[in-house]
Order: structure tokens, then C-alpha cells, then sequence
């Protein structure tokens, strides 16, 4: 997914996905097509004529809150060995096939799901699909390949985490706020990890995610329900079934007191992360949980960007991120200090602005202007058949009908100023947030 | 923290740099749709293109000025001079600004690039008299307030120190600056500790004088609008832009470097190096600039590329390789990008060489061109699927005076391109013996080893302020 860069964060874009959606318009202008196939995987088309190509994703109900001590970061490290072969298609064929008849792919793991992505123009239809049911229903484990891509996420975790002072922050900062709950662990897995998983981890991993009714398959573009469905019939009814992942029973006690955490590390600038526990996506609060944080942080007009960026210059940057979660999850707010500034200082400043919100009702003209931003976004991830296979596939899986993005529209409206001052109130307080601090060590020791 | 989930691979680098690859692009059945060119008599020129779907309209200005006309001593000024367009303007001040454009979901983006200044913004087709109103107030009537330049300036300055945070985002500015020295393309778009430091005010506002203005500027619109009723407001908004004179950029030819040169930034924490070798590429309107898509294609720009096969696919050396050419008005940069852990470093490097050494010895097979044409064409047509996208294509292509063929012909001209023009083509544009490198790395760790790759060495440290060549302090 896409990320920007602000003033040395990375601020993703991502999950803005769920972010999404005032719509008023009704669900007729980007009509789904849905059929659960006999194996249980629900299909969803969208046809859009607009560019001969076509947005294919599939989502497995699997993410590194199904994994365990010792095998953290498995489901990220399976996700790679997706595309290192099958039964038709070996080791390195499938990239180069599907290259070869114009079409790219990706993947991406969350803590929830493993998401596969496959752009490609119409004419590669049917091979997606040879090469899809292959892949889910005769992967094989090259132990050469499992070697070197070992490697490959070993480098990934050195660039995205250990390199990254926002990465090992965040790292952090969700391993000291979860105490019990698997959100606790890293994606990408911790480096010992990495380092030992065996054959068997990996096919007991795949026999537990990779069932057809454990996926959802969302096609946009260039196509007909119908001619999706016969291809569905053909490549993928026939992979069978086998049992769904256990379920996770581990419930996160509440947090009944703040947490604090410090990195010392070489930086240039330190940097200040804090986590506090919300609920799953869908539960009721999502909208004005979004509602919420549009206002204090969604633009320069935003209160948190007036407030620390503008008048108070203490920080460069100052932004939130909630991803999309079967379990209570977290909304993490990053703030960028200015050269000089303890981050102590930028904290004192969240906390007011989020007690202010906890106490007084924001003002009509600023829940109105959150509406409208929901409403710019929709459009924003509407606009492409890309945007529209995640967000189609997200909604569904994360709120378990697609439907609910077309009736996001009517669940934004609803938002009163008294639910945002309610769940400013219910979410921000002292006792359920932990405080991440990065303090830059410039001793030379250190350095070495 | 908004970090993106964990991806299989990284196709673009964003942080390093930005394929221009508005310069080639498209197919038969692909077409960019009608426009018109109108201007107005200020000098303004005014691109429209009618595209109905969501009801959204972009507006892409560029100012034919960017970093590149930044005085020395000064780098970094026509960054902050885009940066503070929306910090105060005649109607607005910079709070009011934000109020205004965040209440109708719009957005405002405004940078120079090296060749130059780009200012884009977005909003829904219901609030296009807001919004031409917003992006004229700004693009035309800026008034730079004195707090506000202040304020953005140490903003830029401590912005700088939190991107070496992150070598990947540092490392063309590295690259750039060790390559072309004082060529103004050497220079940091963003500015230094030091270059920053010297910007006043008046300076801000000189530039805007000097460089801003009807004749010098082109303007796209695209989107859910009438064309005929877009022209007439167009002309209402900015026909009132008074005309001034303005000096045209000139940008000198751009050397390739001679020989092997490495330079060895020390980031004495780091468990992994980033690395990349390269030379002076091509510019974008070079005519073989098609054959050099395709090969490059073929060589690093892709997943299935020689490059990442070898490094990632093969041997696990790094999440990822890729190689680009930043095509700019003159030649900008050829680079070879990638990272691997510190016991790692040379044997990554020499890797990507032999695959580089490959290139030039073996060419490049009609298998490997069959599927490179069959990538691109494929994965063209989302380049030009929305409003924004194809606003910025137009606006870009008049700027460096290429046509629609750019897109039109581009199947025809990928076709077009034979194992004998790959092999002119590599030779003619892919380096072989001239390079150089900058690796970002623990010297203490790399720094003996990488010694044999070039007979002159620099080193600095990541955190000695500026890029290269280390800015004279205190130069005015």
C-alpha cells in the first residue's frame, strides 16, 4: 500500500479504506455481485469498463493473531512463500508467467488477514485463475526456497523495523500495550523467529488459513459476474475444504493504568508514539471513533495540527492510524518533535486537546467537515477498480457484508456531537494509553 | 503509527524518487481522452479534459521553475517558496486556508521538483467555485508572511534531520549531489542544515516574482466538469493574473561522471547497507527513451527483473532491487537501488555488477523482450485511470513539450523495439565501466571491503549537515 512520506514519518494511507464513506448516493452506482461458491469462498464481482484491465484480491482470514511464541511472523513469511510454487507452476514461474501476459501482483499480512493482489489486463483472465486455484490447492514448500526467502524477510524486518525509528517504536509500543492478546507480537515476527520456523510450521500454517471458506475473492474491472463465476466454477469450487483456524479465545484484560516504554537509539530527532485500546472495526463507536479522529487530526485545520504544528511549534507532524481488526484494537497517534522539544512537551499538548474533546462538544462546522472529508474519501477509493476491490474486500471481511460501505453514508450522518464527545471521553483517558518515547543517544558508544 | 502492512514487495521506492514514466506509456486500444489547449491573454495556458465517473476535479498547475533555479547557497528556496503558497494569501490567511480547503474534503499539494514547481489540488465537482477560488488565491496572490516563512523554514530545517532518520529517503540527494556536484541538478531539491538557514523572507518573495507568473505557468483540469462551462471560469479566475516578465530557466548540459568514484556515508548504527551505483541517464525526451523502458524493464524494473532475481529471488540478498532512469529536462540520474545486511555488502554489489556486466555482454533475449512488451502494456492503462493521473500526464507532457502520441503510440512503439535496438541501447545508455556509488552503511563494518569498487573514496557522516559536496557554511 501506499505511503507518504511527512516530515520524516511515513503517514500510510493505508486503512483510510475503512475510513471511508458518507455516501448519498444509493448502492445502484457500484452494484456488487455476490455468490458463495459450494467450498464456501464468497465471490464478489464489480463490473467497471473503464480500462480493459481487472483488480483481483483475495482475502484469507488468517493474520499474526493466529500464530503463537516462537512462530511469530509465520503468516507473513507464508504469504511470501505463495509465489515460490506450486504444482503447474514451480518455483519463480509464476511471477514470470503472469509478467510475461502483462499482469503484476502483491500481497500484504496485517495482524488479522493476508491479503492477495493480482493487476492484469482482461486478456489474462483465465491464467489468473489456472494460476490462483494452483497455488491454493497444491502449494509446495522447495526447502531452497524457504532458505533464501528466510533471507529476503529478514532484510525485509532490517528495512521496515530495525532501520526505521518509526518501525521499532511501533514494534514496541503494541508489545508493551498487549499484555495477553496475540496483537501483541510483530507481523513481520521477531527476528529469532524468522530465523528458526521449520517445514512443519509452515504446512501446519497453510492446512489451518488456507481453506476456501476461510477466503473472500473480490473481482473489479473489466468483466462479467457471469463469466467470473463459470471461471470460479471451473479453478476454484472444486479445491475442497478442510477445517477453519481455531478460534482466538484470548481476551485482552483492560488497561488500568498508563504504560510507558523508551528506545534509546542513534536518531536525529526523537520521536513520541502513543496507543490507546478502542474496539473491533465493527463495533458501533468505528464511526465516530472516525468522526473523532478526523477533527483532531485529518488536515492543517485539524485541532492537533492547529494546535502542536501551528501554534504551539513544537512538533513537525502530528497524525493517527487505526487498521481494520476482528479484536479491540488500538488507535496509535505519532508526533514528530521538533528539534529541542522534549517530547514530554508534545504529549502535555495531546492530552489537553484530547481532554477538551472529552469535555466540551465540538462545534457544528467541525462535524460537518468531517462528514464531507468521509465523503471526498469514498470517492478518493471508488475512483479506481484497485480502490474498489480492497475497499469492497475489507468491508466485507471486516464488518461481514459489503454492504455496510454503502450504508456508511447513513452510519456518518447519524454521528452526534455527543458520540464524539462520548468516546473522546470512553477511549482517551489516562489509564488506557501507553506512551512511547524514542530518545535519540548521541554518544559515540552507543553508536558502535 | 500509520504504517503500511507488510507487502510482498515494494514496487516503487516512493522515497527515493519518482519514475517519470509520463514519458512513455500506453496502447492501441488506449487513448488519452480529448482535451483542449486554450491561452489566455496573460500568456496563461489552460489544458481541460472532461472525465465524468466520481465527481471529482483535479487541478495540475506547473511553474516552469523549480529547484534547479534556486541561487547557490540557497537550495531549498523554491521548495519553500511552493510550501508557503497556502501560508497566506490576499483573501486567506494560512489558518483560513486550511479551514476553507479542509471543510470541502479538497486537497492542496505544492513542490518543486528539480526541473520544476508542481501544485496540485483535488475537490468534489460541488465545491469547484471553492475550490478555483482556494487555488487561485493561492497560486496567484500569496503574500508570505513573515511568521509563516519562519515557521516553515524550521519546520524544513528539522524536516531534513528526520529524513536522514531514514537512509532510504536520504539517499537520492546523496546520489545527485556526488554525481553532478555543482551541475544544479546535484544540488538538494529540499535544501540543507546550511542552505536553509540562509533563506529570508524577501528572498521567498523574489523567487515568486521571478518565476511566477501567466506566461511562465500551465494549468490542467480534469474531471467531472464542462469543458465549455470550465473554460469560461478558467478565464474568469486566473485572465485576472497580471502579465509579468519573467527569465526563462536554463539548465546546462549535464556531464556523466568519468572513471569510479564511491562515496561512504557512515550511519554508525546501521545493520544494513543501502546502495546505489549508477550514472548520468537521459532526458525525457530522448528518442530512444521507449527502447531504454523496455530494457530497463527488463533489467530492473520489475519484479521478475535480472536484478531482482539475481539479488532477491535467487539469493535472498535484499527485499528488493530495482533500477530507474529520472528523466528530466536534461539528463537526470540512471540508479541501481537496493539494501542488504552489513555481512552481506559486497556480495550484493557484486551481484548487481555481474548483472549489469551480463546486460552489456549478452543483450537481451526475444523471450525476455516478448513479456518486458507484453508488462507494460498490461500495467499501462491504470496510469491514466483517474482524473488526477491523467491531469498530471497533460500538464507534464506540455511542460516538456511531448505530445498525446506519448501515450497514444506507446504499444506501437514498445512493439517497434528489436533485440538490435536493445543492444544499441544498452550500450548507448546503460553504464558499464563509469560509476559511481554512494552506500549508506556502518564504515566501521563496510568500509574496508568496499574499497576495491573505485580508486577514489569520500566519506562523510549522515549526520555532518548537508549532502555533498558538504555545503560552505555560512556562504551567502
Amino acid at each position: 500500500m501506499k505511503t507518504i512520506r511527512l516530515g520524516g514519518i511515513a503517514v500510510a494511507i493505508l486503512c483510510a479504506i475503512l475510513f471511508a464513506a458518507t455516501d448519498v448516493r444509493p448502492q445502484q452506482e457500484y452494484p456488487v455481485t455476490a455468490r458463495t461458491l459450494k467450498n464456501g469462498m464468497k465471490v464478489l464481482v464489480q463490473t467497471d469498463r473503464s480500462i480493459p484491465n481487472v483488480a483481483l484480491y483475495i482475502f484469507y482470514r488468517i493474520g499474526s493473531r493466529n500464530e503463537r511464541p516462537g512462530t511469530t511472523g509465520l503468516s507473513h513469511f507464508f504469504e511470501h512463500m505463495m509465489f515460490n510454487g506450486a504444482k503447474k507452476y514451480g518455483p519463480g514461474d509464476l511471477d514470470k508467467v503472469m509478467e510475461a501476459n502483462g499482469g503484476a501482483n502483491n500481497a500484504y499480512t496485517t495482524r488479522d488477514v493476508t491479503v492477495y493482489q493480482d493487476w492484469f489486463p482482461r486478456s489474462a483472465l483465465p491464467l489468473i485463475y489456472d494460476i490462483e486455484s494452483d497455488r491454493i490447492r497444491d502449494l509446495s514448500f522447495d526447502p531452497e526456497k524457504v532458505k533464501s526467502e528466510r533471507e529476503v524477510v529478514a532484510s525485509e524486518r532490517r528495512l521496515s523495523v530495525d532501520n526505521e525509528n518509526g518501525g521499532v517504536l511501533d514494534e514496541q509500543l503494541w508489545a508493551t500495550s498487549y499484555i495477553a492478546h496475540p496483537y501483541q507480537w510483530p507481523v513481520v515476527g521477531w527476528m529469532s523467529d524468522i530465523e528458526h520456523w521449520t517445514m512443519e510450521d509452515l504446512k501446519h500454517h497453510f492446512e489451518m488459513g488456507y481453506s476456501p471458506n476461510n477466503a473472500t475473492m473480490v473481482v473489479v474491472g473489466d468483466v462479467s459476474a457471469e463469466e467470473i463465476f463459470k471461471l470460479c466454477e471451473t479453478y476454484i469450487e472444486p479445491i475442497p475444504t478442510h477445517p477453519l483456524p481455531p478460534p482466538v479465545t484470548t481476551v485482552e484484560p483492560p488497561q488500568a493504568g498508563e504504560r510507558r516504554l523508551i528506545v534509546h537509539k542513534p536518531a536525529e530527532l526523537p520521536l513520541l508514539m502513543l496507543g490507546y485500546h478502542v474496539p473491533q472495526t465493527n463495533s458501533p463507536d468505528f464511526y465516530a471513533l472516525n468522526i473523532l479522529r478526523t477533527i483532531l487530526f485529518q488536515g492543517e485545520s485539524s485541532r492537533m495540527y492547529q494546535r502542536l504544528v501551528d501554534k504551539d511549534q513544537i512538533a513537525l507532524d502530528v497524525s493517527s492510524a487505526i487498521e481494520p481488526a476482528f479484536d479491540p484494537t488500538m488507535v496509535e497517534v505519532v508526533a514528530q518533535p521538533k528539534q529541542g522539544v522534549d517530547p514530554q512537551v508534545c504529549e502535555k499538548a495531546i492530552y489537553e486537546e484530547l481532554e477538551r474533546a472529552a469535555s466540551t462538544l465540538i462545534s457544528d462546522t467541525e462535524l460537518e467537515k468531517a462528514k464531507n472529508i468521509r465523503l471526498v474519501e469514498f470517492y478518493r477509493q471508488m475512483r479506481t477498480i484497485n480502490g474498489r476491490a480492497n475497499t469492497i474486500g475489507t468491508y466485507e471481511v471486516f464488518f461481514g457484508d459489503y454492504n455496510k460501505l454503502f450504508e456508511a453514508a447513513k452510519n456518518y450522518s447519524a454521528v452526534t456531537k455527543e458520540d464524539v464527545e462520548r468516546v473522546a471521553k470512553t477511549y482517551f483517558g489516562a489509564n488506557n494509553r501507553t506512551v512511547a518515547t524514542l530518545t535519540p543517544d548521541t554518544t559515540e558508544k552507543a553508536k558502535q | 503509527m500509520t504504517r503500511a502492512p507488510l507487502s510482498r514487495s515494494f514496487l516503487a521506492f516512493a522515497t527515493l524518487a519518482v519514475l517519470v514514466f509520463s514519458a512513455a506509456s500506453s496502447a492501441q486500444t488506449l487513448h488519452l481522452p480529448p482535451h483542449e489547449k486554450i491561452v489566455l491573454k496573460n500568456g496563461l495556458t489552460v489544458l481541460l479534459l472532461e472525465k465524468h465517473g466520481v465527481p471529482l476535479v483535479n487541478i495540475s498547475a506547473i511553474v516552469k521553475a523549480g529547484a534547479t533555479a534556486d541561487p547557490a547557497g540557497q537550495e531549498g528556496l523554491a521548495t519553500v517558496t511552493a510550501g508557503l503558497l497556502r501560508k497566506g494569501a490576499k483573501n486567506r490567511t494560512a489558518q483560513q486556508f486550511s479551514a476553507d480547503l479542509d471543510y470541502i474534503g479538497g486537497t492542496f499539494e505544492a513542490e518543486a521538483s528539480p526541473d520544476f514547481t508542481a501544485i496540485n489540488a483535488e475537490f468534489m465537482t460541488k465545491d469547484l467555485a471553492r475550490g478555483l477560488d482556494l487555488f487561485s488565491d493561492a497560486l496567484l496572490r500569496p503574500t508570505f508572511p513573515q511568521d509563516e516563512a519562519d515557521k516553515f523554514l524550521a519546520q524544513s530545517l528539522d524536516g531534513v534531520k528526520a529524513a536522514k532518520d531514514d537512509p532510504r529517503s536520504v539517499m537520492l540527494p546523496y546520489f545527485s549531489g556526488y554525481l553532478y556536484g555543482m551541475h544544479p541538478y546535484g544540488h538538494p531539491s529540499g535544501g540543507d542544515e546550511v542552505s536553509l538557514k540562509q533563506i529570508q523572507r524577501d528572498a521567498i518573495a523574489k523567487f515568486y516574482e521571478g518565476n511566477y507568473a501567466p506566461g511562465n505557468t500551465i494549468i490542467a483540469a480534469a474531471g467531472d466538469f464542462n469543458a465549455a462551462e470550465m473554460k469560461a471560469k478558467c478565464e474568469e479566475v486566473f485572465g485576472a493574473w497580471p502579465v509579468r516578465a519573467v527569465k526563462s530557466v536554463v539548465i546546462p548540459a549535464a556531464p556523466s561522471a568519468k572513471g569510479k568514484r564511491l562515496l561512504l556515508v557512515d550511519k554508525p548504527d546501521a545493520s544494513q547497507t543501502y546502495f546505489a551505483i549508477g550514472n548520468t541517464g537521459v532526458a525525457v525526451n530522448d528518442p530512444d527513451r521507449v527502447a531504454i523502458y523496455v530494457v530497463n524493464t527488463i533489467f530492473g524494473g520489475r519484479f521478475t527483473s535480472e536484478l531482482n532475481e539475481a539479488l532477491r529471488v535467487e539469493s535472498g540478498y535484499t527485499y528488493g532491487v530495482r533500477s530507474f532512469f529520472d528523466q528530466r529536462k536534461a539528463p537526470g540520474p540512471f540508479v541501481i537501488f537496493s539494501f542488504t545486511k552489513n555481512e552481506t555488502t559486497t556480495p550484493a554489489i557484486d551481484l548487481a555488477l555481474q548483472v549489469l556486466t551480463k546486460l552489456h555482454k549478452d543483450g537481451v533475449t526475444p523471450e525476455q523482450l516478448k513479456s518486458a512488451k507484453s508488462y507494460i502494456k498490461g500495467q499501462f492503462p491504470p496510469n491514466i485511470e483517474t482524473s488526477r493521473q491523467l491531469a498530471r500526464t497533460i500538464v507534464v507532457h506540455e511542460f516538456y513539450g511531448l505530445g498525446d502520441d506519448e501515450v497514444n503510440q506507446l504499444e506501437a512503439r514498445v512493439d517497434a523495439v528489436t533485440p538490435e535496438i536493445a543492444r544499441q541501447v544498452i550500450q548507448k545508455h546503460f553504464p558499464a565501466e563509469n560509476l559511481v556509488f554512494v552506500l549508506i552503511g556502518k564504515a566501521a563494518a563496510i568500509g574496508p571491503a568496499v574499497q576495491k569498487y573505485a580508486p577514489n573514496q569520500d566519506a562523510r557522516l549522515l549526520s555532518d549537515p548537508g549532502f555533498w559536496p558538504a555545503p560552505a557554511a555560512g556562504k551567502k
